[in-house]
């Protein structure tokens, strides 16, 4: 009966969308085309998404004063339009495979909308044992679902869709692999060089400099063990390793652990100045995945991160927030704002700035016999200043190619914290995903 | 005299049956064990490559079909990938032993899974879509002849094994599997697995082409894989690799 509500619940919500959907359901019981399957040089796909979000402001938090001053609001919709298409050519030994995404995105604010090419490389494999690729690629080094301190040449992934497709940077890159029999069953290296010039890759660092960066993996006694390292004058050199490892067929541990001698970070000091500060940083994670025999699969981490700002940092900024919006009601001038703007973009804006967190997610499948049913709940606990985030949601994936996810966001905190200062107090996200 | 010749004739006949019994049973262990070997030189050649699709029914007829991939070789090693539907594609999976991998295209690296998990729902597991031999994950510990077929009673060699115990009923005259009822150490029924419609996959391989699945767990729902090709090919170790596990496509 409930199963019978819900699906059609989802057929309605998604009728204008379903006309389009697979002809999968009319096949024949038990047929298969293997022509339909045949290997071709050009292979396609992607998605379409549409989004909408509603967001309750939480009017005098810091953010909603720097992202909303001059036109204040209760509350915000915004629709979000993306298309993602993602391919391959394969000609003998060598693939070119690219990744394209466009959004766009109205809200009551305005327009927004941009075109990127995430990945685009071409690849050169003489042997199972060697690859070498040269173009724009992505990396998602390190074991963490949430975070990735290894990730040295990783994007700031968003841990609430860790899931998701990053853009890449341009580099080079050679991969070798060589298997052997007994405890050391793998061993694997990947080099990467990955220049900063002027209009190449100028987001990662310092411009003018070729970067190097390695990953050395083995597969040792069923366990997943990197040794990471990068140097380079773009970015200060850091040293890191990760493991991951079934400690029981449904449980699972990893880690990561990285270090970087010189770690440079904008930091607003007391007297209102902006320096920059060189420190020795420490970063590890650790956490577990654990299935449960009802089918929940849980995972916790815990993220330390030397790099992060300290509360009283913290403290610093929401109080020049403060101050420019004085300013700015007393004055009309919006140089503090400004500044707390651009210091925002710097550091204090990046998910998560501060130095401890917990993360937590659940999520049950297909819960009362309801097939391609996830229900979930995610939250990120700041650990020093008491304040999180509530996520939960839920996902179904019983329409052949469409993915449809509603999730509900809850923020909470003492004042002066990191999710009480954030634009929103909560947020309610429809999604409608069909992959082609 | 008699009593000596009476002695002898009883302590013989006692050491003889005693002997018969024990080579007995131990020809009958072999032979369980031996028979297990050949049902998986009938299902498949040691090393690979094959195309299926797997196919969820739910109660009320609606389905669900998955198209996959796979290679595997020698008695540790398999990888499949998911070639439809698209919302699927380009996910992969990798087993080595009992270590598990998921490969999603949009995550970008592979994660551990478990093999009780189902990265497809219903009612096949990981440990279904990526199975290795029978011999290489369970020991024969009962063999009884029932006429046209044996039934083999397996028990898994480690506790790192999806099911605990298998209960397979094996066709005699094809050495292939028709049933088996798989069990968790709690004794509950898990699944039941159907092998159905033999077909002759060329290079001289004749086996079951459609395994269904039901389970007490789901019930009403049904899940079947179809096999469409088996054939034997030649496979570096190093395909079975993390760092090789987003290029599987290209072995096609």
């Amino acid at each position: 009966m409930s199963r019978t509500f819900f699906k059609t619940y989802l057929l309605s919500f998604s009728a204008g969308l379903v006309l389009f959907s697979s002809p999968c359901f009319a096949q024949d019981e038990f047929s298969f085309d293997m022509s339909e399957f045949e290997k071709k040089n050009l292979e396609w796909g992607g998605y379409a998404e549409l989004k909408w979000e509603h967001m309750d402001i939480n009017q005098g938090s810091a953010f909603s004063i720097l992202n909303l001053i001059g036109e204040p609001r209760s509350m915000l919709d915004r629709f979000t339009g993306t298309l993602q298409i993602d391919g391959s050519y394969s000609y003998g030994k060598t693939t070119l495979n690219w990744i394209l995404q466009a959004a766009g995105q109205q809200d009551n604010l305005g327009w927004y909308d941009n075109a990127d090419v995430f990945e685009a490389y071409a690849s050169l494999k003489p042997t199972p044992l060697v690859t070498a690729s040269i173009g724009k690629k992505s990396y998602k080094w390190g074991k963490g679902y949430a975070w990735n301190p290894v990730g040295f040449l990783n994007r700031p992934k968003d841990p609430n869709n860790p899931e998701e497709a990053l853009e890449g940077y341009i580099s080079g890159e050679l991969d070798l692999i060589k298997s052997f029999d007994g405890s050391l069953q793998t061993i694997a290296l990947t080099a990467v060089a990955l220049p900063v010039w002027e209009d190449v890759n100028e987001d990662f660092g310092e411009v003018n400099n070729v970067n190097l960066a390695a990953k050395l993996y083995f597969l040792y006694r069923d366990t997943d063990i990197d040794l990471v390292m990068y140097t380079g004058n773009s970015r200060s050199r850091r040293y890191g390793i990760d493991f991951s490892k079934n400690l029981a067929p449904n449980f699972e541990i990893h880690g990561e652990l990285a270090y970087a001698p010189n770690q440079k970070s904008l930091v607003l000091e007391s007297d209102g100045s902006v320096g920059l500060a060189e420190k020795s940083a420490t970063s590890a994670l650790i956490g577990i995945r654990y299935l449960s025999e009802n089918d929940i699969t849980s995972i916790v981490e815990y993220y330390h991160n030397d790099a992060g700002y300290t509360e009283t940092e913290m403290d610093r900024f929401y109080q020049l927030i403060d101050d420019g919006e004085i300013q700015f009601l007393t004055s009309g001038l919006d140089t503090l704002l400004d500044k707390a703007r651009e210091i925002n973009l710097k550091g204090y804006g990046k998910p998560q700035p501060g130095r401890n967190y917990l993360y937590g997610k659940f999520t049950q499948k297909e819960p009362f016999e309801i097939l391609y049913l996830t229900p979930g709940i995610t939250t990120i606990f700041n650990l020093d200043d008491e304040s999180y985030s509530l996520s939960p949601e839920l996902a179904y994936t019983g329409f052949t190619n469409w993915e449809l996810r509603t999730r509900f966001t809850y923020l909470q905190g003492p004042s002066n914290t990191e999710y009480e200062e954030k634009m929103n107090s909560n947020k309610l996200e429809v999604r409608v995903r069909y992959f082609f | 005299m008699n009593n000596k010749i009476t002695f002898n004739t009883i302590f013989t006949t006692i050491l003889t049956c005693a002997l018969a019994c024990v080579f007995a049973v131990q020809a009958h262990a072999l032979d369980g064990n031996e028979i297990l070997k050949q049902v998986d030189r009938n299902l498949q050649p040691e090393t690979y490559e094959m195309y299926r699709k797997l196919i969820n029914i739910e109660p009320d007829g609606t389905k669900k079909e998955f198209v996959l991939y796979s290679v595997k070789k020698g008695q540790d090693k398999m990888v499949a990938l998911f070639l439809s539907p698209a919302s699927e594609k380009g996910r992969s999976t990798l087993r080595l032993n009992d270590n598990m991998w998921l490969y999603i295209p949009n995550v970008g690296k592979p994660i551990r899974i478990t093999s009780l998990q189902s990265v497809v729902g219903g009612v096949f597991n990981n440990s279904d879509i990526l199975r290795l031999d029978y011999s290489a994950e369970y020991d024969v510990t009962t063999i009884t002849d029932q006429g046209e077929t044996y039934l083999l009673d397996l028990k898994a060699k480690t506790n790192a094994i999806a099911y605990d115990r298998l209960s397979m009923l094996v066709d005699k005259k094809s050495v292939t599997p028709t049933t088996i009822e798989c069990f968790a150490a709690s004794g509950m029924l898990i699944k039941t697995l159907y092998y159905k419609d033999p077909k002759d996959f060329g290079d001289g391989l004749v086996r079951p082409s459609v395994l269904e699945t039901d389970s007490p767990l789901y019930k009403g729902y049904k899940s079947v894989m179809v096999y469409a090709k088996v054939t034997k090919k030649e496979l570096a170790d190093e395909i079975f690799s993390l760092n090789y596990l987003p290029r599987v496509d290209e072995l096609r």
